[in-house]
């Protein structure tokens, strides 16, 4: 071996390597007797990274992102808690949430558990540095030890956050369900804690066991049905629905649910046993495209962000599509010209022809895009329909605040839907080539994507259907909120697709530097302010219901309104970029305008 | 019973093929490197040659068959302790001099000796006034040189190196020819991916891939290399 003494093909030391005359570095003064133990090499080269971004801390930034964070916290808490209310839940409704609540929020677990097993199908839930890819697990040392490090630092955040998240929970819940509020903060954080632990634990056992993305995907479904049979069938048989009974002990104790608290643990402590076994490859690749997410994340670029995270799902288009559409240029002429690319169209095809192949090429376009996509994907958007839908209903039965929930679902089913927009954005050089405008184009290029929203809107109302029994109350709701609440997400998921990052201040912009801030956040949020807007009729409804008018009235009242959102979204794409244009050459001539007025400036002095 | 005449293969692959779904990115091919080759891996952009260097240093799992290092599975411990890998993009601490760098990297390959070694590399690939400087803030041409210097600076009997000349100025080339030349002669096999031509002559073995398939194996001057490197 060059370069050592020992091992299979050993040479000796005088002939190892490259090794050259030295210069006498100076700076190497490092001692030759260091230790080897990889444990003891990955401590100190943790040490040592950590010593040097100590170094490069600034107190001040830290101090004022924390105070940023905390001031949103409680403004998210306080919103949260004026939106639950104060009245307490007492009698028949008290009971049904000590009979069932624990089996709801068991399914909320599930999910947790089911995006660990997936995650962990593809190789993670670990994002190890590129780097320590290349010089620490592909050094002989013991991958689990290498690992562990990592997988723990990743669990600490995760199970801050969770406690958080539950404990804020617990607090929300103490506001109207009886109990002591010490036992529904702890509660509520020690369910969010096993929830994690066991999600992040059947994770790396995945990875570690490399079970493979089919395994993962059959284990998550099977997870989830077990807790849904429990939610439909009033039963507590799953391990996510004793955990979910955990959140709820201010109301009754359950000792029997500190089995799954156990089962929840002893999936973690299996998890970081295995963790050595985790693919090289799946590493590699998640380094790489975590990296580019949290980059883009910062940039605010919600399209690549959206990108990067399908790849990391390894969520690719299809090759075949589900549906072959007629295709736009006859093979027959491509063989008959002896082309299979470029302008094909040969000279002697028939005028009817061409104008027949020609027919709505964008809308062609739009379904190719969607035809293609995968079967997850399909069956998220279905999902994030049906989420939509059960949240109404619950706004419905008087939980305001499902509203959002139900607003950004139907917004994260537009950011899927609206692809074939986001492809003509991602190659803006192609869409400068057509001698069509880029508003009207991207316009035509919502129509597909706005067929697949009502579809989406239909999967929620059959969704609440399923659960209010098919209540003709249901039908009529739906029917008049499908629309207006399909085509506000709609333009909302195009105008986040469209507008991309927030562009770095120029010298040309007119708002002021310091109002940049609130500008951007606005950028941000209005989407799913747009999208949460579209199903306002929902409350509209439910006020009238209550007051004894009809309901059909008052959500087609609101419904115009929200017509009037969605058609803004609609000029939008249409017109933002002649607006855009128009307003920077207004600006530019303003600028030129006032430098010919202005006298010239001496430099004499 | 192997003869112990034979020299030991230190690369050894067996009906190895890797694909992604539909896209075959290596045919089922196999190949054997004997003790103190030097061999040269060519082919056109997609051929298959960065495949076939990341399965060896157990980076990439294969689809099919088999890759050994010196007996032992692509990937294990034995083989990670055996086998040298410089990827085409060098991947550094954004937060570790060089100097660290070589410390960290010795110490985890166990290596005996490395500050001698270290002096008389970094001199070599002209880094000696950067060693305490942060590989973050360095031109493509010097990462690539840190990142040359970490491959050879630990012990190895297979050194596995992905283009190694993109990036580098012409002395840091010829500094580096130099040092996989000394790496042959201490006994080292060498694999070497390139589309640079006149390092193919100094090879004892081409090797050419097309679309994931062998086309060509023997000594360089039997082909026009050029025509199989694209």
């Amino acid at each position: 071996m060059v370069g050592a003494e020992g091992g299979t093909l050993a040479r000796p030391a005088d002939a190892a390597g490259p090794v050259r005359g030295g210069t006498g570095l100076a700076s190497l003064a490092v001692d030759a007797a260091l230790a080897f133990e990889p444990a003891t090499v990955l401590k100190d080269l943790r040490a040592t990274r950590r010593r040097r971004r100590i170094a490069d801390f600034d107190p001040f930034e830290a101090l004022y992102r924390a105070y940023l964070t905390g001031i949103t916290l409680s403004i998210g808490v306080l919103l949260l808690s004026g939106a639950t209310g104060d009245t307490k839940v007492t009698g028949a409704d008290l009971a049904a949430i000590k009979a069932d609540g624990g089996a709801w929020v068991g399914l909320a677990i599930a999910l947790a558990f089911a995006i660990g097993l997936r995650s962990g199908g593809r190789g993670g839930p670990l994002v190890v540095e590129a780097a320590d890819v290349r010089h620490v697990l592909l050094a002989p040392v013991d991958r689990s030890v290498a690992l562990r490090g990592p997988a723990i630092r990743q669990l600490r955040f995760l199970l801050l956050a969770g406690a958080t998240t539950g404990g804020i929970a617990g607090l929300l819940a103490l506001r109207r369900l009886p109990g002591p509020p010490a036992g529904w903060v702890a509660s509520g954080a020690a369910a969010a804690l096993l929830a994690v632990a066991g999600g992040f634990g059947l994770a790396l056992i995945m990875s570690g066991r490399r079970l493979g993305r089919w395994v993962g995907g059959a284990l998550a479904i099977l997870v989830l049905a077990w807790s849904g049979a429990d939610v439909a069938g009033h039963r507590v048989t799953s391990p996510a629905t004793l955990l979910g009974r955990l959140a709820l002990w201010p109301l009754s104790v359950h000792p029997v649910d500190l089995v799954a608290a156990g089962a929840a643990l002893a999936a973690l402590v299996g998890g970081l046993l295995l963790v050595g076994g985790t693919s090289l490859e799946a590493s590699e690749r998640r380094a790489g495209l975590v990296g580019q997410i949290r980059f883009a994340a910062t940039l605010q670029d919600l399209r690549t962000v959206i990108v990067l995270r399908r790849q990391l799902a390894q969520e690719l288009p299809r090759q075949q599509p589900w549906l072959r559409l007629p295709r736009a240029i006859p093979k027959s002429w491509l063989i008959a010209s002896g082309r299979t690319h470029g302008h094909a169209v040969p000279a002697t095809a028939s005028p009817r022809g061409r104008l027949h192949t020609r027919h709505l090429p964008v809308w062609r376009r739009g379904w190719h895009g969607i035809l293609r996509w995968p079967a997850l994907r399909l069956g998220r958007v279905a999902v994030l329909g049906a989420v939509a839908g059960l949240c109404l209903v619950g706004v419905w039965n008087g939980t305001t605040p499902l509203i959002v929930v139900a607003g950004l679902a139907l917004y994260l089913a537009a950011l899927d839907a609206t692809e074939p927009v986001a492809q003509e954005v991602d190659h803006p050089d192609r869409a400068a080539s057509y001698d069509t405008p880029a508003g009207e184009l991207h316009l035509r290029q919502l129509g597909p994507p706005a067929a697949l929203m009502v579809l989406v809107g239909v999967v929620g109302v059959v969704a609440a259907a399923a659960v209010t029994g098919g209540s003709a109350t249901t039908w009529q709701l739906g029917a008049i909120v499908v629309l207006p609440a399909a085509m506000c997400a709609l333009g909302a998921g195009a105008m986040s697709v469209i507008k991309g990052p927030p562009p770095a201040l120029s010298s040309q912009a007119v708002i002021i530097p310091e109002a940049a801030g609130a500008r951007a956040v606005g950028r941000l949020l209005w989407p799913p302010i747009m999208s949460v807007l579209g199903v306002i009729p929902v409350v509209a409804a439910r006020n009238a219901a209550q007051h004894g008018q009809p309901i059909v009235t008052a959500a087609a009242s609101v419904d115009q309104l929200v017509a009037v959102v969605a058609l803004f979204g609609v000029a939008w794409v249409r017109y933002q970029e002649d607006a855009h244009r128009w307003w920077d050459s207004q600006v530019a001539e303003a600028k030129n305008t006032s430098g010919r007025s202005r006298p010239p400036v001496s430099r004499a002095k | 019973m192997p003869d112990p005449t034979e020299p030991i293969a230190v690369l050894s692959a067996t009906g190895l093929s890797k694909s992604y779904g539909d896209l075959v990115a290596l045919e089922p091919l196999d190949l054997t490197v004997p003790e103190g080759q030097r061999l040269v891996l060519v082919g056109h952009n997609g051929s298959g040659k960065t495949t076939l260097l990341r399965i060896a240093a157990g980076l990439l799992e294969p689809s099919d068959g088999e890759v050994s290092i010196i007996g032992s599975p692509a990937g294990s411990l034995e083989a990670r302790a055996a086998v040298s890998y410089l990827p085409d993009n060098p991947v550094l601490y954004d937060d570790l001099s060089v100097l660290e760098h070589i410390e960290y990297v010795c110490r985890l390959h166990e290596a005996d000796d490395w500050q001698t070694r270290a002096v008389g590399l970094l001199d070599a690939l002209s880094l000696t006034d950067r060693a305490d400087d942060l590989p973050s803030r360095f031109s493509r041409g010097l990462r690539q040189k840190t990142a040359i210097l970490l491959g050879l600076i630990r012990p190895f009997s297979l050194l596995l190196i992905d283009e190694p000349f993109v990036g580098l100025d012409p002395p840091g080339r010829a500094a580096l020819i130099e040092l996989l030349d000394d790496a042959g002669d201490s006994g080292a096999t060498v694999v070497v991916a390139t589309h640079q031509m006149d390092f193919v002559s100094r090879a004892e073995r081409c090797v050419a891939l097309r679309d994931g398939a062998v086309i060509f194996d023997g000594p360089p001057g039997q082909v026009d290399v050029t025509t199989l490197a694209g």
